[in-house]
């Protein structure tokens, strides 16, 4: 009986999850507080002030008259009927439009995928290559984590730019054939290539120190099959992160959509936002999660038919890299990092990076040595304040998602739910939802990354939770009387930290730029506060004439993203 | 002469791994299995991969609930609980498991490791005297008591194991094929010095092994179990002399000659 209950726990929790962000999701007019009759006055009357009579004549019309109870039932039988409302503003239906933004998002998406995949492989390639002639499988992995670092919407404005206006080598936006797909593709696929290619990297570099390897070589297995062995070692643990990858491209595509004026999903949603059409945002967010949530289920269904029976059966041990003395100079870039980022932001804190007292894009000069934008601000003074903030609410939002996501991967089972759906959730939708309920502001944006951020580190945790527990020291545990709670000091933290605060290191930057990207696009903190993303977005009018505007906040976040994963290296044991 | 511990019907099966969404039959483990044990005596548990005597073990530790049967240990019914509904039977019956080296939490050392079941499962008198008694009578002197288990031999290792196992001092040890993971020398010194504890404390042991001369060398009583039955349990010299039950003759066809001489 309680053998049933358990193996129905995680569904369980998977349903509850879905049901509680559908109910979040179908209720999110009612906690926004806006009337949403006044939203649509006004979007189709601009501002004029509306009158009670009118505003009851549209609620009737829409049959906004309901309270939240019956609106919610309604929403959800309309759900299952396919039917997902219609605009406030065009007064069309929603699911048709977005079923064919949703096609042009996928296809962006794949060809997206494929550039990762490749990107991928081509980094993980040395490792392999001196791992099968038996050398050290280390690797700094410092061009991966710049790749990571290069966030999309940086890297549209940049390739725009480049490819485009320069060089013109690809139209600069529209979807009308192959050669629109190139640019964005790109733009979406290095960063998570980056990623995939680092974790790659990490984790065959591991499987190559483990014994078996020696044992395969000396039996003169070929080189092929014992390089298709590591990967099937390597791969299973990898699926999940695969799987966050390809989400974190549903995020980062509204972004890239956006730049390149691609009529996909998340553009279409990234518009019912500003427009406030609550209707198209519920919709749009709606597919947008179920999209992503196919995308892990799927990635879970690999994992485990890569893994076959041998989880379950307690016989998978953790791949770990044997403690190797330090090599001293791996110490030089993140302190050469490290200075170049302190020495930018002491010299820039000091300025005033609100006043407009030099002239609109001045050229840089010694008095003002990286110009000034279009505003006529000093863009040093910005970037330094900028540093502060956004590296500030970085590290808050990885301090607590490291907390939330211990806690809630030491219960596997009972977790797993929220971690899925959460995992689903890029941070930009996760901003959306936030922004539609509270309003865009610095805390808003802190909020929701961190309402999404601490999946991965839980969805870490709890893989390293089981595969810790399949081990003969800690299955012998209740013999010897050590209960299920104090396991958690006596074996499981001690063996899980580092790992996971190492990872958490490693999303550091991505949590800064997930802020920054949110400040890009309008849904974190409000000009005119010095904030890396919004920086970016308002120098990007100006990238031709004032290119050091754009390439400084750029070059930050890059260093800084350089700075996490240099370190995070050095902490590894 | 009362038994240490009663063992009445066992019956367990496992849920068979699907196989393209469709379950068949389930596995059965153990199948109807009774015996009893006295105090001090050493039983060996012999059968091949899959005959079931893990199963036993498990239900024996008080890790699996069979389906059907039930354990009595002097009396007082042995069944899977809480840590602290267990405590009792804890302490009475110890486990020496199979890996030494990999069943020691890595991040503890010698005198962390021995202490833990005296700390969790409590015992009188002064832990550390205890811990230091329990690794003399198994070799290791007080140099051992600040190694780590990545800097013990695996012979080291195991007789770490057994301390541990023996520092609550219980009259009942089970044991997973102990030695197997040892190379031959380090074996004998192992099962020396579980006989020689068996012999001076008076505690029982249940061994698993499917290796006929480890069996021979320690328990005075043999059992051979096949597809989840008690097929044969006879005294150990009786059993390798005139075997009766065929897979019986075939598990000592299968082991080295060394042991029939023996």
């Amino acid at each position: 009986m309680t053998r049933y209950m358990s193996s129905l726990l995680p569904a369980l929790s998977r349903g509850v999850t879905l049901l509680a962000v559908m109910v979040l999701i179908a209720l999110l007019p009612w906690i926004s507080g806006r009337d949403p009759a006044a939203s649509i006055l006004r979007a189709r009357m601009g501002d004029q002030n509306p009158s009670p009579e009118t505003l009851a004549a549209i609620r009737e019309q829409l049959g906004l008259a309901l309270g939240p109870v019956e609106h919610l039932q309604r929403w959800f039988v309309n759900l299952l009927h396919g039917d997902l409302g219609h605009s406030w503003i065009s007064g069309a239906p929603i699911l048709p439009g977005m079923i064919k933004a949703l096609g042009v998002s996928l296809t962006l998406m794949s060809a997206a995928f494929t550039v990762a995949l490749v990107t991928a492989a081509l980094l993980c390639w040395p490792t392999l290559r001196r791992g099968l002639n038996g050398q050290d499988t280390r690797s700094s992995g410092l061009l991966a984590a710049s790749l990571t670092a290069m966030p999309e919407f940086m890297l549209s404005a940049l390739f725009l730019v480049v490819f485009s206006v320069w060089l013109d080598w690809f139209p600069p936006y529209g979807w009308q054939g192959a050669m629109h797909i190139v640019l964005p593709a790109f733009a979406l696929g290095l960063p998570g290539g980056g990623l995939l290619g680092r974790l790659l990297t990490n984790a065959v570099a591991a499987t190559f120190h483990e014994r078996w390897i020696a044992t395969w070589a000396v039996a003169r297995f070929t080189r092929a099959q014992i390089a298709r062995a590591v990967l099937r070692r390597s791969l299973p643990a990898l699926m999940p992160q695969i799987g966050m990858i390809i989400v974190a491209m549903t995020g980062g595509a509204i972004a890239v959509e956006q730049v390149f004026s691609i009529p996909g999903l998340g553009r279409a949603v990234l518009g019912a936002a500003s427009a406030q059409d609550l209707p198209a945002l519920q919709g749009g967010i709606l597919i947008l999660l179920l999209n992503a949530l196919a995308i892990g289920v799927i990635a879970n269904l690999v994992r485990v038919a890569l893994l076959g029976r041998a989880l379950g059966l307690g016989a998978l041990p953790v791949a770990t890299i044997a403690p190797r003395p330090l090599n001293r100079r791996l110490w030089i870039v993140p302190v050469l990092v490290l200075v170049l980022l302190v020495m930018l932001v002491a010299l820039g804190l000091p300025r005033d990076p609100f006043t407009s007292s030099y002239l609109r894009l001045q050229p840089p000069s010694i008095a003002l040595p990286l110009g000034a934008d279009g505003l006529g601000r000093d863009v040093l003074a910005r970037i330094a304040h900028g540093a502060l903030s956004t590296i500030g609410m970085a590290v808050v939002v990885t301090l607590i998602s490291l907390v939330i996501g211990l806690a809630v991967g030491l219960m596997p089972r009972l977790a797993i739910g929220p971690i899925e759906i959460t995992k689903a959730t890029p941070p930009t939708i996760a901003a959306l939802i936030v922004v539609a309920a509270m309003g865009p502001s610095a805390m808003g944006a802190v909020i929701a990354v961190t309402s999404v951020a601490w999946a991965p580190l839980a969805a870490h945790t709890a893989a390293l939770v089981s595969e810790i527990r399949a081990q003969p020291h800690v299955r012998i545990a209740p013999i010897l009387g050590v209960g299920a709670l104090r396991l958690i000091p006596r074996s499981i933290l001690p063996a899980i930290f580092w790992p996971v605060l190492r990872h958490a290191m490693l999303r550091l930057p991505g949590n800064a730029l997930a802020l920054a990207a949110l400040g890009f696009l309008g849904l974190g903190p409000r000009p005119p506060s010095p904030e890396w993303g919004l920086i970016l977005a308002d120098a990007l009018p100006y990238v031709e004439r004032a290119p050091l505007a754009v390439i400084m906040p750029v070059l930050a976040l890059a260093l800084m993203s350089i700075l996490g994963v240099s370190l995070a290296s050095l902490t590894r044991r | 002469m009362t038994s240490l511990l009663c063992v009445r019907n066992l019956s367990l099966s496992y849920p068979s791994p699907r196989k393209r969404w469709r379950r068949s039959a389930p596995v059965v483990a153990l199948q109807d299995v009774s015996f009893d044990l006295a105090a001090g005596e050493r039983l060996g548990l012999l059968g091949m991969s899959g005959s079931g005597k893990s199963s036993l073990l498990r239900c024996l530790l008080a890790l699996e609930r069979p389906q059907a049967g039930h354990i009595h240990y002097q009396g007082r019914a042995v069944a899977p609980g809480s840590i602290a509904a267990l405590r009792w039977y804890r302490r009475a019956a110890q486990y020496v498991p199979q890996d030494p080296i990999a069943s020691l939490e890595p991040r503890m050392n010698v005198a962390q490791l021995v202490a833990e079941p005296l700390l969790r499962l409590g015992g009188d008198g002064d832990i550390a005297r205890r811990t230091e008694e329990a690794l003399e009578s198994v070799g290791l002197d007080h140099r051992f008591l600040s190694r780590r288990p990545d800097e013990l031999s695996g012979g080291q290792a195991q007789r770490v194991a057994i301390a541990r196992a023996i520092a609550t001092r219980p009259a009942l040890l089970l044991t997973d094929e102990p030695v197997s993971g040892l190379d031959m020398t380090i074996r004998a010194q192992v099962i020396d010095v579980l006989r020689e504890l068996s012999n001076t404390h008076g505690t029982a042991i249940v061994m698993v092994s499917h290796d006929v001369s480890i069996i021979a060398g320690l328990c005075q009583r043999a059992m051979v179990m096949e597809q989840g039955r008690l097929v044969e349990d006879r005294p150990t010299p009786e059993l390798l002399k005139t075997p009766q039950h065929p897979h019986t003759r075939a598990l000592l066809e299968a082991a080295p000659p060394l042991v029939t001489a023996a």
